[in-house]
């Protein structure tokens, strides 16, 4: 069993610093914190598409020039990015939960989870920050390239998906990333509803052991890690779609 | 194809004179429309505004503290010295990188809930703590802004400062900081627009404001109209004092910008 060596090697080398990771050689609590960092992780692989998706949809209706589209999507987008994530969560938990709740028959029935919640509000709050960014990229698309493709027999809906999307996503990207990480940042308001991310874990943890310090430096860097991981594969993708001779 | 471009304009334009009234027209017509929920609504505004007043605190005081020491930073990262430029960036770094919500955990369980100076016993309130948990990531946003700023002002203008006659800090005074703070004030009310609306996260660590208030009131009212209402009105709140931000930032982007 070598792993419980280096876990065991780990705790007695930080207790020297004054730093108390004792419950890591726990079962049950390690278990917890382990299943936190893991719940993070999978809110934030899930939710970078599910973002994009409907950031890509909300943009789409905010350029399509028709009002019955673009203006809900506008006072969804203004309302969403001016009103705290959390009083959303709570509002969509509190309220159209209970409409659901009701709808299907009582609370037992409800198939919607807190997680579910977390990942829909969250979503669409990211999306709505990503339309805003991809609706300035389409509006810098030059009218000249639109009315080349429009020219040529494009349809407003191909002309959006091989003209104006392409290239406005490059121009979002820098934008986009910054949403991503901001995405990364907000998965901790599952807290409030008792889903069990990082932070969650984390209190279960140290209301037990009293070791608040200890674990926020890694929660600390757990964070500062994802969001260079992010930051980096943003520039990454930046590079791989850079257009030579775009400027983009 | 014009009238199809300017649509969406006009459209807009009326949706963002309308979004400032559009909330608390609901709230009130759906008050006025239901008058038990209306009274109801009545008897608890005075304790949701005692709560949205330490939102505005909070918010206030973390972007003070945070401008102050983000501003300072800023500076001391284009120090010359690695000493002072390295541990900056990691703080930068870190901080930046960090959730609101975690900042406020972990000042409000480290720090006690009492201090001690020269044996008198000083309340620490966790609306202070918050404030502080709000601060750190404010300053870590302003230095980054303040760097920027500092880094955009051409290097000509120092010369051509010195060529007029200007002492260092004469320069910086008249002239760079000035352009410097022109620049940076439009990121900077976005950081103020993200630091109101974190104060709602302190709720979480049980501060009286005006989330935790609605959440209070709707415990003790058990109406889920009411608490549909009561969480309508937390919105509202939050919009009409954001949204203004945020559109006279974008005004002042597009100036900057065509500038």
């Amino acid at each position: 069993m070598p792993d419980f060596n280096v876990t065991d090697l780990f705790v007695s080398l930080t207790s020297r610093i004054g730093l108390n990771y004792e419950f890591l050689s726990t079962g049950y609590e390690a278990q917890i914190w382990r299943d936190g960092f893991a719940t993070t992780l999978f809110l934030i692989v899930l939710l970078i598409p599910v973002s994009l998706v409907f950031g890509l949809v909300f943009a789409a209706c905010l350029t399509s020039g028709r009002l019955w589209l673009s203006v809900p999507v506008r006072a969804f987008v203004e309302v969403t990015r001016n009103t705290p994530t959390l009083v959303q969560l709570m509002f969509s938990f509190l309220v159209l939960n209970t409409f659901v709740s009701s709808l299907v028959g009582g609370v037992q029935n409800n198939p919607l989870s807190p997680f579910f919640w977390v990942v829909a509000v969250v979503g669409l709050h990211i999306a709505a920050l990503h339309a805003e960014a991809i609706r300035a990229g389409i509006e810098a698309v030059p009218a000249s390239t639109v009315e080349a493709a429009r020219g040529i027999g494009f349809s407003p809906l191909q002309i959006l998906r091989y003209v104006e999307v392409p290239l406005a996503f490059r121009a979002s990207l820098p934008a986009i990333v910054n949403n991503l990480i901001n995405l990364v940042k907000l998965t901790t308001v599952g807290n409030a509803i008792a889903v069990s991310e990082i932070t969650y874990a984390s209190i279960m943890v140290w209301t037990q052991r009293d070791n608040v310090v200890s674990l926020m430096i890694v929660i600390l860097l757990f964070f500062s890690l994802i969001n260079f991981v992010v930051a980096r594969l943003g520039l990454w993708v930046e590079r791989r779609l850079a257009v030579p001779g775009y400027g983009l | 194809m014009r009238a199809q471009i300017q649509q969406p304009r006009t459209g807009g334009r009326i949706l963002r004179n309308g979004a400032f009234v559009a909330l608390p027209l609901v709230v009130i017509l759906s008050a006025v429309a239901d008058p038990t929920l209306g009274r109801e609504l009545l008897q608890w505004v005075p304790y949701l505004a005692s709560g949205f007043m330490m939102n505005v605190v909070i918010a206030l005081s973390a972007m003070t503290l945070g401008t102050v020491v983000g501003a300072l930073f800023g500076m001391l990262s284009l120090a010359p010295f690695r000493l002072v430029r390295y541990p900056v960036a990691a703080y930068v770094q870190l901080f930046r990188n960090a959730p609101h919500l975690v900042l406020i955990f972990a000042t409000t369980y480290i720090f006690p809930f009492e201090i001690v100076i020269y044996g008198t016993y000083l309340p620490f309130p966790d609306w202070v703590k918050a404030v502080i948990g709000l601060a750190i990531p404010a300053s870590a946003y302003v230095a980054e802004i303040t760097r920027g700023a500092i880094l955009s002002i051409p290097t000509t203008q120092w010369e051509a400062a010195k060529g007029l006659g200007f002492s260092h800090g004469q320069a910086l005074r008249w002239i760079i900081l000035p352009q410097c703070l022109r620049r940076s004030l439009p990121p900077w009310m976005n950081v103020l627009a993200s630091i109101t609306m974190g104060t709602a996260l302190a709720s979480l660590v049980g501060v009286h404001e005006l989330l935790h208030a609605a959440t209070d009131a709707s415990t003790a009212v058990r109406r889920l109209d009411f608490t549909i209402i009561a969480y309508l009105v937390v919105m509202a709140a939050f919009f009409t004092l954001c949204y203004p931000i945020s559109r006279l930032t974008r005004r002042m982007e597009g100036r900057f910008h065509a500038a």
